[in-house]
């Protein structure tokens, strides 16, 4: 398995929910026009709560400071797992649960804060730009490490660093919302600019025909993890959820916000996940 | 969806139906013109061909790429690429009874929907159809559907955790489980089929070249690069494939997968096609965005000598089929670099075919040819006499023709050079005769100090310097007025003497030999050669009247002697100095009517006024060195070197090789030799009259070396190795910087010294490698130990003996070599001494044991080593075609 330190230096922001308006102009911009910025990583997130965006250094130049806008203070880098094609198809789970045993936990334990971002494509794992040294003496032993510089990839070694704590277990939130998990071309984004336009600033119902990516018809229940806002500096947070997946063996989506984490599970699972959960914290309570 | 890019495809098995797709796929037939105007709705294509449109097919929205099935039957089913990753397949323009009924409208669904990027099918087992899909985070992004499975029950659906929409269940066609699933957790951006072996498959992936085996599925051959779309191999070349990335393409070799054995120029816009030309091999037409050009890249592969690895070479050009910007090409599968070209936009198709490069060739015999696509034309001249005399005339036909008969090798009677080329030629007589001169009387200065003639300067280089350069120095003239001989009149004709013009006399051949300004040895060689006008002019310009008119008598009686001289010279015994004479009068206007050019300068000097010649002096078709000599017996020195100067110019333009008498070997000389080899090609007469050249600056410049050079490798082409040897030995001989340093050395395997340096360091000459038997007098004492360390010199393979040891079965012929002149045999005999070896196994010996050895042998004499030391020789196995 390779590991690849991607070549985007991240900012974590927040813009209130009645803050959305200052930044219409600058989310379109980013969103729609990717030619005409520099960002070459962004992700939007809504929840109840605020919006989090996720945005290089070159996206964040276009948000003008506000009080509507919180920023976190530090610089994340992406990860990402690569399978490098070898036959380890074994598992039928997606997503976090893959990379759960091999990734998550042993960053938990070294203490190692990480904001996961699920796609459709993809596993992203945001990490502290000053906790890379960890992280990379952590999972040199599992993976070949590269850093991509300019579009290469480098491979990268480190010296080695270790702590280790024990993580709090927070309470969890499971909606009755189901979600829809779709990808796009990029070459359809101008066709349908303008619903999505008025999906994300003008009104909050999806239109259900909009995309016809939707075939596969699976439908996903979310797990939202935290009471208090969780912050950015606890670890283990993903590794307590993605654990108990992983030896399920159920697929899931994590995508960590600015105030909370998701998690997505197939709505089928999510009978087993609601058990698991609710018996993970009692147990600590009995023990 | 993907309306704004469109693309063409031929149908494999019908050569003039192709299939645009755009938005929907449109089927259409090309045909000429003239068949197809009465119809409407044609669209022309280009000026002979016309495009019919057959049928539409708007059942599959969201196309994304389209393959078209590869064998015959079913007939025109093509797979379609959808945005969502199902591929569909359909039909275009067929009955619904045929053959592809139950194929059409199957669906291929991947368990997570994601974008088909590209679709291949297998070329030989056609069932199976390659998807290349976008990334998926648990997915994988190659998938090989058979599309005569069975359709999966539903059950199986379930278990592999597939959720279907309903409407999808409803339809009884859909397949969800592919035959093969690869490149795990990775985007798929271009796929093909490896030609060489039906169970490989080339995919574009994120970021390498992946060569998947179907036998084999977990393993695969990779390598990382960015060149990744586009992936297709040389229908021509199966290990040779292209990519690109951007402006890029990268052509690979699958036997050297590592990195690309080419990057061809990279275009400032992003590259949308790459296709190599069927009909033709290694052409490969490239397209970028927004351009109404195609550029076409010709990769020739010459076979190159065996451990030489040139690169191969490209020729880069581009056409432009249309005048929009170009969406798409496709080339034809069988007509010859044929395509069809369609618009960004509004689907403008055009039909083009690619005009092939011409390239041309002159052989070193006569022929010219040219290839133009696969014909290869011969270009033959068109004459009345027929190709056999063009043949004849040409120069290539009569170098080789000189070049047998040793043309340019009589170093002594060197005038003798223009009968050994056939004789036939006035300039090279001429320029043969002006060189003997030349050499002659050089010579004569040089060998007996000719107290008579000295002169200031350098006689040497004044002799070479030409008749310009001559009586330019012209100093101490003489004027006399002489009577005519056997009468006591006087003549009022002045007449001119200096050293200089005696010696200008004597490089026309007039006089030979100091200022004797007698000419009779000359008439009388001239009445040898029956040119009996030209002997009575020149008797008449030496002002023997009578003499003329003996000369004239005696030539209307020789042998097919013409019978008017008798009247010429009785017109000439006419003559009189009265100015206003009938004679005069009627001479003067009557002369221009005589066929011949000397007979008439002869009425033109008698009806001249003193010091105006002009008849004579620009009567083009009197030889020049006549015209010359004349010059110099009557021009004073003012009107001399102006003539000279202005007949000089005319001879350099006309590159007239009798100019070569005026100006000599000199730079002026090389001048009117370039116009002529200009004008005729004659390399060889340049070559060897400039080799005659007093050594210095015309040898030096880099026409004349340049003219060498190219006349030793038409030797070479013409296989005239003996010739070529003949010509270089002629060449050091008079020109002793061409010889070429020796390069190679025999070193002493023991203590590695040069066997033959240490030889040329005793003072004594002319050692060399005769001590050898290399020089092939094996009479002479041998050496067969090294000068340096005294150890053996290297044994040869076959008889075992040291190097320095004559062949044993010449010995009997050795003894008889002391003469001078060897026979053939003795000259074959010296080469069999001769040591040689093979560079590669190092092995060697006599040479003539070695060629014996190799003529019934393929193999090194030495045992045990299988090294093919003669097929190594390129030119081992060629035959020299002058056997001299």
């Amino acid at each position: 398995m390779d590991l690849h330190i991607l070549d985007h230096r991240l900012r974590v922001t927040s813009i209130s929910k009645n803050g959305l308006v200052n930044f219409t102009h600058p989310l379109i911009k980013l969103i729609f026009l990717r030619n005409r910025t520099r960002c070459k990583f962004f992700s939007l997130t809504e929840t109840p709560e605020n919006y989090t965006v996720v945005l290089d250094e070159e996206g964040f130049k276009e948000l003008r400071p506000s009080e509507h806008l919180q920023v976190e203070s530090a610089i994340w880098l992406p990860l990402n797992v690569v399978s490098n094609g070898s036959a380890s198809s074994s598992s039928q789970a997606v997503g976090v649960t893959k990379i759960a045993k091999s990734v998550i936990a042993p960053l938990a334990q070294q203490h190692v804060s990480v904001f996961m971002l699920s796609t459709y494509q993809t596993d992203f794992i945001l990490v502290k730009e000053k906790d890379l040294s960890v992280v990379v003496s952590t999972l040199e032993e599992e993976f070949n490490i590269y850093k991509e510089e300019g579009g290469e990839s480098v491979p990268v070694h480190c010296q080695d660093v270790s702590n280790a704590i024990q993580p709090t277990v927070h309470p969890v939130l499971i909606p009755k919302n189901q979600f829809c998990v779709m990808s796009l071309d990029p070459d359809t984004l101008p066709s349908i600019a303008t619903t999505l336009i008025d999906v994300l600033f003008y009104s909050s119902r999806f239109p259900a025909d909009l995309l016809f990516t939707s075939s596969s018809g699976e439908l996903w229940r979310m797990v939202r993890i935290g009471g208090q806002p969780l912050g950015f500096d606890e670890c283990g947070i993903v590794a307590q959820i993605s654990q108990p997946l992983a030896d399920s063996d159920i697929s899931a989506y994590y995508i960590s916000t600015f105030s909370f984490d998701h998690a997505l599970v197939p709505e089928e699972d999510i009978v087993s996940v609601t058990d698991m959960l609710q018996h993970q914290r009692n147990e600590p309570a009995t023990s | 969806m993907s309306g704004s890019k469109p693309d063409i495809l031929w149908s494999p098995h019908h050569p003039d139906r192709y299939v645009i797709c755009d938005s929907e796929l449109g089927l259409y037939r090309i045909g000429p013109v003239g068949s197809t105007e009465a119809k409407a709705g044609t669209l022309p294509l280009s000026e002979e061909t016309a495009a019919t449109l057959l049928a539409i097919n708007s059942d599959t929205p969201y196309m994304k790429c389209v393959a078209w099935y590869p064998k015959h039957e079913p007939e025109c089913l093509l797979a379609v690429g959808q945005a969502n990753g199902r591929v569909v397949l359909t039909s275009l323009g067929q009955s619904h009874n045929s053959a592809c009924k139950e194929l059409v409208g199957k669906e291929f669904v991947p368990k997570h929907a994601r974008q088909c990027n590209t679709l291949a099918w297998n070329p030989v087992d056609s069932n199976l159809l390659a998807a290349g899909l976008d990334k998926h985070r648990a997915d994988f992004s190659v998938l090989i559907w058979d599309i005569s499975s069975k359709l999966s029950p539903e059950t199986s659906v379930a278990a592999e955790k597939i959720r279907l929409s309903s409407v999808d269940l409803d339809s009884s066609t859909v397949v969800t489980k592919p035959l093969y699933e690869l490149g795990q957790n990775d985007a798929c951006l271009s796929l093909c089929w490896l030609l060489r072996d039906p169970k490989l498959l080339l995919a574009g992936m994120h970021r390498n070249l992946a060569i998947f085996d179907l036998r084999n599925t977990s393993q695969k051959t990779f390598v990382n690069t960015k060149a990744i779309q586009g992936v297709t191999v040389d229908p021509h070349f199966h290990d040779r494939v292209a990519s690109f990335f951007e402006g890029q393409v990268a052509i690979w070799d699958l036997r050297k997968f590592e990195k690309p054995v080419l990057t061809l120029t990279e275009q400032p816009k992003p590259l949308t096609k790459v296709a190599w030309c069927p009909t033709r091999t290694g052409l490969l037409a490239t397209l970028t965005r927004d351009s109404n050009i195609i550029r076409l890249y010709d990769m020739q592969h010459t076979p190159t000598p065996i451990g030489d690895e040139t690169e191969p070479t490209i020729i880069e050009r581009s056409v432009q089929p249309c005048e929009s910007q170009i969406g798409s090409f496709a080339w034809h599968q069988s007509s010859q670099n044929r395509m069809v070209v369609v618009s960004a936009t509004n689907r403008v198709m055009t039909d083009f075919t690619v005009f092939e490069r011409i390239s041309l060739a002159w052989s070193s015999t006569t022929s010219l040819m040219w290839a133009c696509g696969r014909h290869l034309y011969e270009c033959v001249e068109d004459s009345a006499e027929g190709v056999e005399s063009l043949i004849e005339k040409d120069i290539a036909t009569k170098m080789r023709e000189r070049a047998q008969s040793r043309y340019g090798h009589d170093t002594v009677q060197v005038w003798r050079n223009h009968l050994l080329a056939g004789g036939k030629d006035p300039q090279l007589k001429s320029l043969w005769h002006d060189l003997f001169y030349i050499l002659s009387v050089s010579h004569m200065k040089q060998c007996a100090e000719d107290m008579e003639l000295k002169l200031q300067g350098n006689v040497q280089s004044v002799v070479y310097s030409g008749i310009k350069n001559i009586v330019k120095t012209t100093s101490g003239t003489t004027e006399s007025r002489r009577c005519w001989s056997g009468s006591d009149r006087q003549t009022d004709v002045p007449r001119y003497h200096s050293e200089e013009r005696c010696l200008a006399l004597r490089l026309c051949g007039w006089i030979s030999r100091g200022t004797d300004t007698d000419v009779e040895n000359f008439l009388r060689s001239l009445e040898q050669e029956h040119e009996w006008e030209r002997a009575a002019a020149v008797a008449l310009f030496n002002l023997d009247i009578r003499r003329a008119i003996q000369i004239l008598n005696k030539g209307a009686m020789a042998e097919k002697g013409d019978l008017n001289l008798n009247v010429v010279a009785m017109a000439l015994s006419g003559y009189t100095d009265e100015k206003s004479s009938l004679w005069r009068e009627m001479c003067s206007s009557l002369r221009l009517q005589l066929k011949n050019p000397y007979l008439c300068i002869m009425f033109a000097f008698l009806t001249s006024e003193p010091g105006a010649y002009d008849g004579v002096l620009y009567e083009s078709s009197v030889a020049v060195r006549d015209r010359v000599a004349f010059a110099c017996m009557f021009l004073n020195d003012a009107q001399l070197p102006r003539y000279i100067d202005r007949l000089t110019l005319e001879m350099k333009e006309a590159g007239n090789l009798e100019g070569i008498l005026l100006t000599g070997l000199t730079k002026d000389g090389v001048d009117l030799m370039e116009s002529y080899v200009d004008r005729t090609g004659d390399v060889q007469t340049a070559s060897f009259c400039m080799l005659k050249g007093s050594p210095g600056e015309v040898l030096k410049d880099p026409r004349v070396q340049c003219w060498i050079e190219n006349y030793r490798n038409l030797l070479d082409a013409w296989r005239f190795w003996h010739k070529r040897a003949e010509f270089d030995i002629h060449r050091g001989k008079l020109d002793p910087s061409s010889k070429p340093l020796a390069q190679v050395f025999v070193s002493c395997n023991f203590c590695g010294k040069s066997i033959s340096y240490s030889c040329s360091t005793i003072p004594h000459q002319g050692r060399g490698f005769s001590q050898y038997g290399v020089s092939g007098s094996p009479t002479k004492s041998k050496v067969t130990s090294c000068p340096g360390c005294r150890k053996p010199l290297p044994r040869c393979a076959l008889c075992l003996m040291n190097m320095g040891t004559p062949v044993s079965n010449c010995q009997g012929t050795g003894k008889s070599d002391e003469k001078v002149d060897l026979t053939r045999e003795n000259k074959l005999a010296q080469f069999n001494n001769w040591f040689t070896w093979c560079h590669n196994c190092r092995h060697g010996g006599h040479a003539g044991h070695m060629l014996s050895w190799f003529r019934d042998h393929t193999e090194c004499p030495v045992s045990a080593c299988t090294c093919k030391c003669m097929q190594l020789d390129t030119t081992g196995n060629l035959v020299p075609s002058d056997s001299s």
